[in-house]
Formats: structure tokens, C-alpha cells, sequence
């Protein structure tokens, strides 16, 4: 009936370091056999109810300057031959960007060392980002280059790719959003730059003539309500629509839509790095445009049959 | 180094330590330095010391202040001892008063520091610590409880649930304590249930996935036998919104659950035809009050999720539909053992700037328009003051305080309120609105006194540059609500951005008003004494005469901004007034527009603990 999780219990009549002085000061004084058995004794009761405990990270609450759990005691990386990077396996392009992020190291002459974020947790405050830039890498790949969304202790690379949020739907005979009735709704992924470009567009129109819009806070969700026929058309990151269509059958029925008359939500993707790495930001832009300007990136994004584009 | 003064010094530091009568460990110390200067005979004589001391300290311990700690009962916790503090704001009633007079005006100036005590660090924690016959309990943010001597601030015992990794570590802002066993609420969505005298678990229950952002970021209140507890974080993977539960004391099973979001039917359609799994937020992350009399919990629901209306679909409005958004900012009556909606009052439909109606309940009998009403008053983050029939959810008034341009009029009748169309945050344009997104007033509760019939309300005065904002860099990594504040000072003000406020509630007539540049940080605290104490972001705990405003005493600066909820108790017959310092969330945001204060850099926890000189 009762669910069980690990939990710590202390009790104040054992109190370690009291007892371990008393026994330390006793040893060296006087006691000889009887005091080291006494001594074992007490540590046996200590160690068996001593507290324990686990250090976990800080996740502030929108916060406008970051806070990481021990921040103060993590020190500073001496190793300068490595270039540290994080990737997110709950990122879409997780696996393709790591491969890029081992081209711009290799193009720099460091030695990549990754650190892939596995965390199940569903979303997460960009504050959250400062643990991970602090703790273990330099770079964090994934972030889309949006103007003012970035507070001062953060900065962005250059882009490595460009990708578009996408009009997806399961009706087949829908073939542009130009033809969707005002009765049929979109459900835009919540919050997204496209999805404010379409607020944008539907409040100029008259009110009969604009479609609902029904936000959804998931992608699993808006895929899943493509096809319960609760909206007509979604609105996804199209990396995201890339990933996740190959993990349900039934998301083969969904197809990618023209976006006329609305144009199309284009931004790039770059890297994140604290604010202070000036000299990483710089080296990693150079090495990214050579890489562009090589083929490298656009030969990874092939390969994955990325829905992305380079710009030199 | 002569042994018999070393052990001896041990022994009784020890037996301090474990009690205020360890007359076993005195007499053999004493008994021990008047025998010869034989060292086999003392060494035998000192081990026996010990194996007898070890005993003698489990004895003592376990027979002082934690066995005198009496079983909680219902009747307790509806006419709690004076001496207590058992729920997050003392009483049922949410009025954040104690009752205790040792300290008055005529001493408060010798207040000193009695005991302090360093919580789990660099967390953040907005602590109410609950005390009971002299025990005091707290909730650190990793998630540590300790039980502690209220009296001297001696660890009792110690209980420590391991969060697991990608869940907040923070506190939760109160905690309740039912029979002989704290009630604690977690930051991954768990209620445990732990022995207030030994802090062995009974039970643990999971609520919501915290993975999908469910959390407690507040605990619960026990009302009628049983556990009430509000969610929080329903800002995207929750479709449908939040909820406020009812659980078993005996097993923290679900008894009932009320949506915080109207579901599909209920009240017809007030979210502008969104469906139900479209529809987000409606936390409930401030504990509710409880009306015996009608076995009511009163309730605040927060805002709906994301903050700009268009992004949470509610505008612009279709045709013949409603955008209210029920439950969004309002009072919820559930009956505490059925989870029955008896009534509820929304105080602000339609919310586009983040200006929840989740904060205190305060129950209070006054008269209005010349009848005796059992009123129910809130304070939003407009900083408007407003009271409802408790029975049946009739508006009856509403009060400004401090400087807004949210809302323009309101009926006199309904309470329905003219927002003001320029503070709306749309797309493509900057709005200017007063308050800023943290709120003139926050989640630091009003209190009320009886002895002068008035509340007692922390305000702030500040203002916002709004920007509608993709906030959508990752697909996991996210930011906010979805705007942006630019915090400014307001622009007729006068710098002084905290204030505090007495409210006379028969007539509504500002008693006094205290300003200050760095915001007011924590609740109030009325006392029998005519004190409010109140505590401030620059590090400072402050007491008040309650009828003039005067200032009566101000701490020395502390460790960090008091971002709390303090309280008094009493414990060996003597009272105390204790307040955590600590830099959380909320007005932490203030300081943004108050540089000019400074706070440790490594957030430092402290619990702060004051009393008269004896």
C-alpha cells in the first residue's frame, strides 16, 4: 500500500565528533587495549546511524542571474587541450550535433570531450543551463538564435545551421495552409517564435476569418492531437517533427504543408557558452564558417537527412 | 595533560549537550576527580563513565523536550497553545498572529540573538518553521528535516529524503503537523508522512510525475482529518492545469482532486473554445485557509500559463465564447472532506501579465455596510485588497494600496474591474505596467491582529517595461512565462520601493504606512505584544509598533535577505521571534532594480532566532 523511497534518518544521542574527540583524547593519554575496542565499538554505532546524503543541483525559478548548487566550489577548468561539450539527447539533433561539435574540434586542434545531458525531465528554465556550463562543459549545443531572448550571462555562436518551424497535418488533401477553413484549427507548439507570427497574422484578420488556435505544451501532444482529429494542423520545430516521426507508425499519416500566406519561421542554431568565453566564441565561429565553407556541415546534415540548411 | 580534567570536560560538555540533567555523568565526574591519582582506577572508573554515559545521553534525549511533544489533535489545531506555532500561518484562520505579549513595545528594543542555526546552503527556501511544546521543526531545501530544541536551537533528530536528480532542489514554504507525524510536501510531488518525535518515515506518496513539472512548492494544511495540498508548475507538459488534492492521514491516499482549470462543461466554455488539454496553468502553490464552521477550505488558484494571453490562446476573443479562464485567479470553497466546489469568486478573468490571486486567505468577522460578515481577503499581485462572503462568495469590497495602472474602476457591486487596455501585453509592442510581474504584493502573506482590528500588508512599488518574447531558444530549455520584464522604478515614485501598511478592516482607512528603498521580503508578524515584525531584502528584521508604525527595533544586518515567513513561539516559558534569511525567488527579482543592495554571493541559509535577555 505504501510507496517506498530511499530517505536518511539522524538522531541526536550519537554525536560523532564529541565522542571521536573524547575517544582520540583518552587514546593518546592513557587507555591502550580497552580504549581502541571501546573506540571500535562507538564507530561501529556511529557509522550505523550516521546521516547521509546526496548533493543535487539548484534549479532556480526564473531568475535573472543563475545560481548552480556550490557554485562557489567548482573551480575552473586547467585543461586547455580539450574542447568540453554538452549535448541534450532530449534535443532533437543531439546525435548531428555532436558530430559537428567533433568537426569544429577537430578544426581547432582540441580534443573533444563530451558530456550528454540524459535528464527525463519534460522542460527546463534556460537558467538551468548554468550548472551545466559551469560543471561540465564550454559549450552547450541546440539554441536557436532569437533576439532578446538571451540574458547577459549567456552568449551564442554563430549558427551552424538554419531550420523552420513546419505546418504538418494528417489530411491528405491539405496541401497549403492558404486552404485550411476558418473553422479548422491550428495548434501551434507553445510559445515559439512561429507561433507568435501566427497570433500576429490571425488577429489582423476579420473574426470570421481567423482560424482557433489551440496551444499545445508538448509536441507529443500536438501530434498526438493531429491525429485524434482535435486540431487540423500542428505547428512543429520541423527537427522535432524529423525525430519524432519515425517513432509511432501512425505519424507517417502527417505530412509537411506549404505555409502560405504566412512565410516561413526561419532561425539558426548555434552553441551556448557563458558570456565570458570571448576567445572559445570567436575560435568556434571561425571554425564553424570553414567548415561550412568546406562542405563539412552540410555533408552531416546529409548524412542524417537533416531538414536544415547552412548559410555561409 | 591531566586526564580526569579532560574527560571531565568531555563527559559534562556531553552531557550538556544531551540534556539539561545529566546527573549521572556529573556524579561520576565528580566522584572521579576526588579519588587518588591512580590511573588503572581511573581509566576503569572513566570507561564506565562512558559506557554508562552513552546510555545515560540515549536516556536523557529520548526523555527530554522531543517526549514532552504531545500528540496533535483536531481540537489543537483549532485553539492552538499560545506557545505554538502548528500550521503555516498559526491558525485555520490565516491570520499570521501570535497571541504571546512577553515581548512588548515597552522591551522589544533589548531584543537580542538567542540562537541561530545554517540550513542546508546555496539552496533556496522560503521556511516557515512550525513549533510545538518547545520542539521546532524545519524543512531545509535539500530536502533535510530536522527537529531541533526550540529553546536553544539543539539538533533533536534529523530526516533526510533524497530528491532525485532533476528535481528543484528548494524549500517548500510550510509543512503541517497532524496526530504525532509532520506532513511534509516535496519538490518532486511527494507527501511524506514522518514521526515528529523520532523522524522515521510512516509513508511516502507519490502525487504527479515531477518529470512532467509537477511540484509542491508549498505545504499542506490538514483540516478535518485530512491533507490538503495545492500544485504547482503546470506551465506546459500538464494538459488541464494544476489541481488541489485531498489525501488519507493514515496513508496518503487520495481521497478526492479538484481542477484548478474549469474542464470540459464546467461553467460552459471560459477558455475562448481552447480544449481542455490546451488549457495551462491554474497553480495552487500558496497554502489555503480553513473555515470550520462550514468545513470550507478557502483557496487561491494562480494565473493561467503562458502569462500573454495570446500565447495561451484566450485571445484575440472568437466569436460568442468566453475568455475568463475559470479557475485562474480565484478563491476555490471546497468542502475539506468531500472535495465539493462549493463557490468560487474570480477576482481577475482574463490575466495577460502574471498578476496571480494565489496568495493568503485571511478569515475574518467584520462588519460591512453595517452587518457582521464572515469575510474571506485576499491580496493579488495588483496590490488591491479584497473580500468576499466566505459562506457564499459575495464580493463585498475591495481596497487599493500601493501604486498601479493595472485596473482602472471596478464595480462597486461585483467587484468586476476595467483593466486598462494600454498594460495588455501584445505581439510586436512594449507595454508599460504597474506593478511589475513579481507584484506589489507577493507571496510574503498579509497577517491580521485582532487588537486593532487591521491587517498588516508588505508592499512594493515598481513597474515594468513588457516585451511579448519568443521564449523558445531550446526545445527543453525554455524561459518564463513568455514576456519580458524590464523592471523599472515606478515613475512617480519616490525610491522607497518597500513598504509596509496597516489596513483598518472595519473601514478600510490606512492606519500607517512604513517606506523604505529595499523591498519588504517577508510576511508580517503581529503580536499580543503590539508588535509586527517584518523582515527586508537588505538584511534586516524590523519591528513596529502596530497602532503608531513606529519603529521600535531593527537586527543588525544579517546573512542574507529574510525572504520568509517569521513566526513566534514559546518554549521553557519564554518567547522567542525567529525568522530564516535566505535569497529565494519572487522579490529576489527586485534586484534587478536595487543593485545598490548587496547579498552574499554564496546565498547563505540561516535560521534566526531572537528573545528578551533573561
Amino acid at each position: 500500500m505504501f510507496e517506498t523511497w530511499p530517505g536518511r534518518i539522524w538522531k541526536a544521542p550519537v554525536r560523532p565528533v564529541p565522542l571521536r574527540g573524547m575517544i582520540l583524547s583518552i587514546t593518546n593519554n592513557f587507555l591502550r587495549l580497552t580504549d581502541t575496542l571501546f573506540a571500535l565499538a562507538v564507530s561501529f554505532l556511529v557509522t550505523l546511524i550516521s546521516p547521509g546524503g546526496v548533493v543535487l543541483a539548484a534549479d532556480p525559478e526564473f531568475f535573472d542571474v543563475p545560481f548552480a548548487n556550490n557554485q562557489w566550489n567548482i573551480g575552473r577548468r586547467v585543461d586547455d587541450s580539450k574542447l568540453r561539450y554538452c549535448i541534450d539527447r532530449r534535443n532533437p539533433d543531439w546525435e548531428l550535433a555532436a558530430e559537428i561539435v567533433d568537426a569544429v574540434a577537430g578544426a581547432l586542434l582540441l580534443e573533444p570531450q563530451r558530456y550528454i545531458v540524459k535528464s527525463e525531465i519534460v522542460g527546463e528554465d534556460l537558467t538551468k543551463t548554468y550548472a551545466l556550463l559551469l560543471e561540465h562543459c564550454d559549450i552547450l549545443m541546440g539554441f536557436k538564435l532569437i533576439p532578446g531572448t538571451y540574458a547577459d550571462w549567456i552568449t551564442l555562436t554563430r549558427p551552424y545551421y538554419h531550420a523552420k518551424y513546419t505546418y504538418v497535418t494528417a489530411d491528405p488533401d491539405l496541401l497549403t495552409l492558404a486552404t485550411l477553413a476558418p473553422t479548422r484549427a491550428i495548434g501551434p507548439i507553445m510559445g515559439t517564435s512561429a507561433h507568435i507570427r501566427l497570433v500576429s497574422y490571425v488577429k489582423a484578420l476579420p473574426a470570421e476569418a481567423r482560424w482557433p488556435i489551440y496551444p499545445m505544451g508538448t509536441s507529443e501532444l500536438m501530434l498526438e492531437s493531429l491525429l485524434n482529429g482535435t486540431i487540423d494542423v500542428g505547428l512543429i520545430w520541423a527537427p522535432t517533427f524529423w525525430a519524432k516521426r519515425p517513432q509511432d507508425p501512425a505519424y507517417a499519416a502527417l505530412h509537411v504543408i506549404d505555409s502560405t500566406p504566412l512565410p516561413a519561421t526561419t532561425l539558426g542554431v548555434g552553441a551556448l557558452l557563458l558570456s565570458d568565453k570571448v576567445f572559445l566564441r570567436t575560435a568556434f565561429d571561425m571554425a564553424v564558417t570553414s567548415l561550412i565553407e568546406d562542405g563539412t556541415i552540410t555533408d552531416i546534415i546529409d548524412k542524417f537527412n537533416f531538414p536544415a540548411t547552412v548559410n555561409p | 595533560m591531566d586526564l580526569t580534567t579532560h574527560v571531565e570536560k568531555y563527559t559534562i560538555r556531553w552531557a550538556l549537550k544531551m540534556g539539561n540533567s545529566c546527573s549521572l555523568y556529573k556524579f561520576i565526574a565528580r566522584k572521579e576527580t576526588s579519588m587518588p591519582n591512580n590511573s588503572k582506577i581511573k581509566n576503569i572508573m572513566l570507561l564506565a563513565a562512558m559506557t554508562f554515559g552513552i546510555s545515560a545521553g540515549f536516556a536523557v534525549a529520548e526523555n527530554s523536550t522531543i517526549d514532552n511533544v504531545s500528540t496533535v489533535t483536531d481540537e489543537m489545531l483549532l485553539n492552538p497553545s499560545d506557545g505554538d506555532w502548528l500550521m503555516w500561518r498559526r491558525t485555520y484562520d490565516g491570520w499570521g498572529y501570535s497571541p504571546l505579549d512577553e515581548i512588548n513595545k515597552s522591551n522589544v528594543g533589548d531584543l537580542r540573538l538567542a540562537w541561530a542555526w545554517g540550513m542546508s546552503p546555496g539552496g533556496r527556501t522560503q521556511e516557515t518553521p512550525l513549533v510545538h511544546d518547545g520542539v521546532m521543526y524545519l524543512q531545509n531545501s535539500s530536502h533535510l528535516i530536522q527537529a531541533l530544541d526550540a529553546a536553544n536551537g539543539d539538533l533533536i533528530w534529523e530526516y533526510e529524503y533524497d530528491l532525485p536528480s532533476g528535481a528543484r532542489t528548494q524549500g517548500v514554504r510550510s509543512k503541517a503537523i497532524y496526530g504525532d507525524n509532520l506532513i511534509i510536501a516535496t519538490r518532486d510531488a511527494r507527501l511524506l508522512s514522518i514521526d515528529a518525535k523520532t523522524g522515521q518515515l510512516n509513508w511516502n506518496k507519490q502525487v504527479a510525475d515531477y518529470k512532467k513539472g509537477y511540484s509542491f512548492s508549498s505545504g499542506p494544511i490538514v483540516a478535518n482529518g485530512v491533507i490538503v495540498q495545492g500544485m504547482t508548475g503546470c506551465s506546459k507538459a500538464q494538459p488541464g492545469g494544476c489541481y488541489i488534492t485531498g489525501h488519507s492521514v493514515d496513508t496518503g491516499a487520495e481521497i478526492w482532486r479538484v481542477h484548478t482549470i474549469a474542464q470540459s462543461g464546467e461553467h460552459g466554455d471560459t477558455w475562448n473554445g481552447v480544449p481542455v488539454a490546451s488549457r495551462h496553468g491554474g497553480s495552487a502553490w500558496i497554502t489555503g485557509s480553513y473555515d470550520p464552521d462550514t468545513n470550507l477550505i478557502l483557496i487561491g488558484v494562480g494565473q493561467p500559463y503562458p502569462w500573454n494571453m495570446e500565447m495561451a490562446g484566450l485571445a484575440p476573443l472568437r466569436p460568442g465564447l468566453n475568455n475568463d479562464a475559470l479557475y485562474t485567479n480565484a478563491t476555490l470553497a471546497i468542502d475539506a472532506n468531500s472535495g465539493e466546489v462549493q463557490w468560487h469568486h474570480q477576482y481577475l478573468p482574463t490575466d495577460g501579465l502574471d498578476l496571480d490571486y494565489v496568495y493568503e486567505r485571511i478569515l475574518v468577522d467584520s462588519k460591512f455596510n453595517g452587518k457582521e460578515r464572515k469575510q474571506v481577503v485576499t491580496i493579488g499581485k495588483i496590490g488591491i485588497i479584497e473580500s468576499v462572503d466566505r459562506t457564499n462568495g459575495e464580493w463585498l469590497w475591495a481596497k487599493e494600496t500601493s501604486r498601479q495602472n493595472v485596473v482602472l474602476s471596478w464595480d462597486k457591486k461585483t467587484g468586476e474591474k476595467t483593466i486598462n487596455p494600454d498594460t495588455i501585453p501584445v505581439a510586436g509592442e512594449t507595454t508599460f505596467n504597474c506593478p511589475a510581474d513579481p507584484g506589489a504584493h507577493a507571496w510574503q502573506p498579509a497577517a491580521y491582529s485582532p487588537l486593532t482590528d487591521a491587517l498588516y500588508i508588505p508592499t512594493i512599488e515598481f513597474c515594468s517595461n513588457t516585451t511579448v518574447n519568443s521564449l523558445d531558444p531550446g526545445e527543453i530549455y525554455t524561459g518564463g512565462g513568455r514576456q519580458t520584464y524590464s523592471r523599472v522604478e515606478h515613475p512617480d515614485g519616490d525610491s522607497n520601493i518597500g513598504q509596509v501598511r496597516a489596513i483598518n478592516m472595519t473601514d478600510q482607512s490606512e492606519m500607517w504606512q512604513y517606506r523604505q528603498r529595499a523591498p519588504i521580503t517577508s510576511s508580517t508578524l503581529p503580536t499580543g505584544g503590539g508588535i509586527v515584525f517584518v523582515g527586508s531584502m537588505d538584511r534586516k528584521f524590523l519591528a513596529f509598533d502596530d497602532t503608531t508604525g513606529e519603529m521600535l527595533w531593527s537586527s543588525g544586518k544579517l546573512s542574507n535577505a529574510l525572504e520568509s515567513f517569521p513566526i513566534s513561539y514559546s518554549a521553557g516559558g519564554k518567547q522567542y521571534v525567529a525568522i530564516m534569511a535566505n535569497h529565494k525567488s519572487g522579490l529576489g527579482r527586485l534586484s534587478s532594480i536595487t543593485p545598490d543592495i548587496q547579498l552574499p554571493p554564496d546565498n547563505p541559509a540561516t535560521l534566526y532566532v531572537f528573545a528578551l535577555p533573561d
